[in-house]
């Protein structure tokens, strides 16, 4: 007969036996991992890598650059750096790039792109030194340490510089790193404005929607069936047609204007569309299936019982409500709020066709760095504190509710 | 672990399926099923019984091939088969919801085994036809498993199970879904194709009368321990330990200390009775042990004669078949004991003093 | 009429009423869009005013009649067709594998594959535009399908994985038991089984390619333009009836795909 396992054995043993069957289930995970992997993950590391990528001044002033990396920082470089600037601009001028380099300069040191202009223009000109001084001679800026410690700065291969200022932080050119100009800082402001609008919406998805999941859940099944298909279908329903129909409605000379005018409720028409108001209804509309589902499936799972147990025991209507069930349904509600939350805190199409200059939120700005300004870092940056306050959420919600608690329909 | 039965490592001719040493945990820390060693004679009727827990489904599952034993061996016609895969064991299963294809007709479902044997058209048509008329179903190879009852669900699964002719077929409490009625004339029906086939059944139930009516012998599992394997009626009559005394049947229970003096074995009572009984299993003298004896080889008689032991009558109840008797009995420090009387029998009131007979042959000294 | 129970007394039924009358106007509001989409789609008039007076046709005539709107519904739905093939595979596939306790870290695994349903749509876009440009895939067929294969994979595994939490996996071992290999018990007895749940992935995965704007903006340039970004750009440009048009054809795709979706869904749980 043989002894049986215990301690450190059996847990082999049973490690040893399980593995066929783990490899089995992983195996089928597999194709969709590797395929997440080059089609998501790796997409969101580009975006973490553009957001401290650096390549512009490297790429116009390599020789610059190089002898900058031996420069001890302490005072104005001499003679070898400034003629392997001299050369970096020849060949800049020549292939039109001083403006790239002067541009990402520019960023961190305003006025820098006028000056590596015009200096490109000069060395195009120049073909003997000493050029120290001819740059000096050009502006005196070319003799300032600091200009040397922001060119080598934006010489390295990576900066924070874009991280920085997605926080509204900015570093001198000793390399301190303080809080910008209350004139210049925007971003922490729209970073809580973005937050501020995802809690009204989903503020407003619970308010709308427990009161409609708890009604779903008594109706008898023939007509809370309805109600569910009602609550399900604008799910089902593209968000771009969703936020048509919003642009429609809250026109100045829309339906809803007509409406309250008609009603008599005010007397002229109210500026609905591009508002605050109008983009948090449009955005409670298309979430409010998210909050309600949850919510919902919680309830359905409450005992009718609980509420007539509350009533014998001497609860009155109200009280029986509100101390028995309603705590039973607080799972829901913290799944329904925090995945509405964590959903609106992305939102895009919505804001930039019904909301206003003040309501547009992170992504939109992500948008518009790129689209506009080309400023790719930037838009990175701003997209990576995004992620990071969009992940944290989900990881809390992963915590709080875990991940099978995703359904839909 | 001296409760275990002998050991089985022979590969007798007759044996089909040998537990040789078998254990199965699922956590790395607690042991499901415990150092199993247990031989299935050909074409026998056994049943695994047991509370849930006890790890009897997982001993079938083991078999079966869908779950892989943590240690041991199981051999299959003298071949280990761990590593074989459910697909090439040849072992029927009857599952516990029947496991019917929803989306087959009775027919598809009972032809599916045959399909992947090489057996089509005609052939696996008349085997198909063959299985339903054993199992009662000819006429129904058209229906769908849903527009079934029950009763007739269970009867194709057991005709899916039969029609490849596995030599084993295992079954894990295949007549749990049915009503009581209905689970009585399935056990012998399916007792009856046992016997008329002639296949092996390993049949796992919680259901002791299902375990008594149907097998030929049963092992009975606690705590992912064999406790005892026999037949029904060593098993009734010689309950191994307590749990098995317990378990199978009503038993009254009393503690005492185990005495073989001469030729007899004693139960030695803290209030000082000693009561002459029999032991199934050797008990090392001074023992604990407990004194087991079955509600209805208890007499009730007349207070103060000849040999019995004084009780007061608490309660009486009529129960049609029989009558039940609760007596406190305070030679046993004042605990109750369960009588059952035939039906005629007259009972004293509550209250009334009497005496109990405790037939020596019928006093069970054993393992607590 | 209430759903009250009969013990309840007056100013219950009062307070009920007022819930009831709440709940109405929700649902109204969840609604109320399409009762703006539709109407104004077969409006005469260019001016988006309701009820409308003069009904025509003319919108439409404008979108089938234009070949822009027309490419971009080509466009689409050749990116939704390889993405619902792609997605549901992987995902059924990753689903099954999800299904089974002995699956390693599988916690940790499943929360990966749901979060491309709750990364911000920009950063995947923006994400998506410099990883794809570097391998040449930006305003390509197979750069779009990738990406929305990713975002629709997450639907694919939820849905699945609630038919097998109903599913017996009985099943598969009464297959087994019967002497079907694994490969020959998945097809004819799992994918049977689960095949509401797989098609309704499936509708979900064609949905979320068919409706997504923000990636297609970014991936895809003129000649490659799905039917949302060509709505997209003409809601921001200038907005007229025949994109009306559009979303009513867009929501009545939408009001199919939901339909058989539930009744798929209901017929899984029957089974």
């Amino acid at each position: 007969m043989s002894a049986a396992l215990a301690g450190r054995d059996l847990a082999r043993a049973v490690r040893r036996s399980a593995r066929p069957a783990q490899r089995v289930a992983f195996l089928l995970g597999l194709p969709a991992l590797l395929f997440l992997f080059v089609a998501f993950v790796a997409p969101l590391g580009a975006l973490l890598s553009a957001a401290v990528e650096n390549p512009e001044v490297r790429q116009v002033l390599p020789q610059t650059a190089a002898a900058l990396a031996q420069w001890d920082g302490a005072s104005t470089p001499d003679e070898p750096v400034f003629a392997a600037l001299a050369a970096d601009l020849k060949r800049a001028n020549e292939d039109k790039t001083a403006a790239l380099a002067g541009k990402r300069l520019n960023y961190e040191m305003p006025g820098m792109r006028s000056k590596m202009l015009s200096a490109a223009r000069m060395a195009g000109g120049a073909s003997a030194g000493p050029f120290r001084e001819m740059f000096i001679a050009k502006d005196p800026a070319w003799g300032a340490l600091e200009t040397w410690q922001v060119i080598a700065r934006t010489a390295k291969p990576y900066t924070l510089y874009y991280l920085l200022t997605a926080l509204d932080l900015q570093q001198a050119p000793d390399g301190s790193i303080s809080r910008v100009d209350a004139e210049n800082a925007i971003f922490l402001s729209l970073l809580a404005r973005t937050l501020w609008i995802a809690a009204m919406v989903t503020i407003g998805t619970v308010v709308l929607g427990f009161p409609c999941a708890y009604i779903i859940t008594i109706t008898p099944p023939a007509v809370g069936r309805i109600m569910l298909l009602l609550v399900l279908l604008p799910l089902w329903t593209s968000l771009l047609v969703r936020t048509t129909a919003w642009v429609v409605l809250l026109q100045t000379d829309g339906v809803i204007n007509d409406i309250l005018l008609w009603t008599g409720l005010t007397a002229h028409r109210l500026q609905l569309i591009f508002s605050r108001f109008g983009t948090v209804t449009a955005m409670v509309h298309i979430q409010l299936p998210f909050t309600i589902l949850p919510i919902y499936s919680v309830m359905r799972g409450i005992s009718p019982s609980q509420i007539r147990a509350a009533r014998s025991l001497g609860a009155p209507a109200l009280s029986a409500f509100w101390r028995v069930y309603a705590p039973q349904t607080l799972p829901g509600v913290v799944a329904g709020g925090l995945i509405t939350f964590i959903l609106s805190l992305g939102y895009y199409i919505t804001p930039a066709l019904v909301g206003g200059p003040a309501d547009q939120m992170i992504s939109n700005f992500i948008s518009t760095y790129i689209n506009r300004d080309l400023n790719w870092g930037l838009a990175s940056a701003l997209g990576v504190v995004l992620l990071a306050v969009t992940l944290a959420i989900y990881g809390a919600f992963l915590r709080i509710a875990g991940p099978d608690r995703m359904r839909f329909g | 672990m001296a409760l275990n039965a002998p050991l089985l490592r022979a590969k007798g001719a007759d044996d089909l399926v040998v537990f040789d040493g078998v254990q199965k945990s699922y956590d790395g820390h607690t042991l499901v099923v415990r150092d199993l060693n247990l031989a299935v004679k050909r074409g026998e009727f056994l049943t695994l019984l047991g509370p849930s827990g006890s790890g009897k489904t997982t001993t079938l599952m083991m078999l079966g091939g869908f779950e892989r034993p943590t240690a041991g061996h199981i051999l299959l016609d003298g071949k280990p088969v761990e590593a074989l895969p459910p697909e090439k064991r040849d072992i029927g299963f009857v599952f516990q919801n029947y496991a019917l294809f929803p989306h087959m007709s009775v027919a598809e479902n009972v032809a599916f085994p045959l399909r992947y044997r090489g057996v089509r058209g005609a052939e696996a048509r008349q085997r198909v036809a063959k299985a339903l008329d054993m199992v009662r179903l000819g006429g129904f190879g058209g229906r769908r498993p849903t527009q079934l009852s029950g009763g007739q669900q269970q009867r194709v699964a057991l005709a899916r199970a039969l029609v490849f002719q596995p030599k084993l077929v295992l079954m894990d409490e295949p007549l749990g879904a049915l009503d009581k009625q209905l689970r009585e004339r399935m056990q012998i029906e399916i007792k009856h194709l046992q016997q008329t086939l002639g296949i092996t059944i390993v049949f796992v139930t919680h259901d002791q009368s299902e375990a008594l009516t149907m097998s030929d012998r049963v092992a009975v599992f606690h705590d992912g321990i064999l406790q005892q394997l026999a037949s029904p009626r060593e098993l009734y009559d010689e309950p191994a330990n307590a749990f098995v005394a317990g378990f199978v049947g009503e038993n009254n229970f009393v503690p005492c200390t185990a005495m073989r003096i001469g030729p007899h074995a004693h139960a030695l009572l803290e209030s000082g009775l000693s009561l002459v009984g029999t032991m199934p299993v050797a008990l090392p003298n001074a023992a604990q042990a407990m004194l087991a004896i079955r509600p209805e080889r208890i007499g009730l008689v007349a207070s103060g004669a000849e040999g019995a032991v004084a009780c007061n009558i608490a309660e009486a109840f009529f129960l049609g078949d029989h009558t039940r008797v609760d007596a406190t009995v305070p030679a046993f420090g004042g605990m109750n004991v369960t009588i059952k009387l035939p039906p005629s029998t007259p009972v004293p009131p509550p209250g009334a003093s009497a005496g109990l007979v405790l037939p020596e042959q019928h006093c069970r000294i054993i393992a607590p | 009429m209430l759903w009250l129970p009969s013990y309840a007394t007056g100013p219950e039924r009062l307070g009920r009423l007022a819930v009831l009358v709440f709940v109405a106007l929700v649902l109204i509001f969840l609604i109320a869009p399409f009762f703006v989409v539709v109407p104004l789609s077969v409006s005469k008039e260019a001016f988006f005013t309701l009820p409308v007076k003069e009904y025509s046709w003319r919108w439409y005539q404008d979108f089938f009649g234009n070949e822009r709107w027309i490419a971009s519904v080509i466009n689409s739905v050749i990116a939704a067709v390889a993405t619902t093939i792609l997605a549901t595979m992987l995902g059924t596939a990753a689903a099954l594998g999800l299904a089974r306790p002995e699956f390693p870290y599988r916690r940790a695994v499943m929360s990966l594959m749901l979060s491309p349903m709750i990364v911000p749509i920009v950063i995947v876009a923006v994400g998506s535009y410099l990883f794809f440009g570097g391998l040449g895939l930006i305003n390509t067929r197979p750069g779009l399908v990738l990406s929305h294969t990713a975002l629709a994979l997450p639907f694919v595994v939820v849905t699945v994985a609630a038919t097998l939490s109903t599913y017996d996996t009985n099943l598969t071992r009464a297959g087994l038991s019967l002497g079907a290999p694994p490969v020959a018990v998945f097809f004819r007895v799992t994918l049977p089984a689960i095949a509401p749940g797989v098609i309704s992935g499936a509708i979900f995965a064609f949905a979320v390619s068919f409706d997504e704007v923000v990636v297609a903006l970014f991936l895809t340039s003129a000649e490659r333009r799905t039917l949302p970004v060509q709505m997209f750009s003409g809601i921001r440009d200038q907005i007229n009836p025949t994109i009306m048009a559009a979303a009513t054809i867009l929501l009545g795709l939408s009001i199919v795909l939901f339909i058989v979706a539930t009744w798929l869904g209901r017929r899984g749980q029957k089974a």
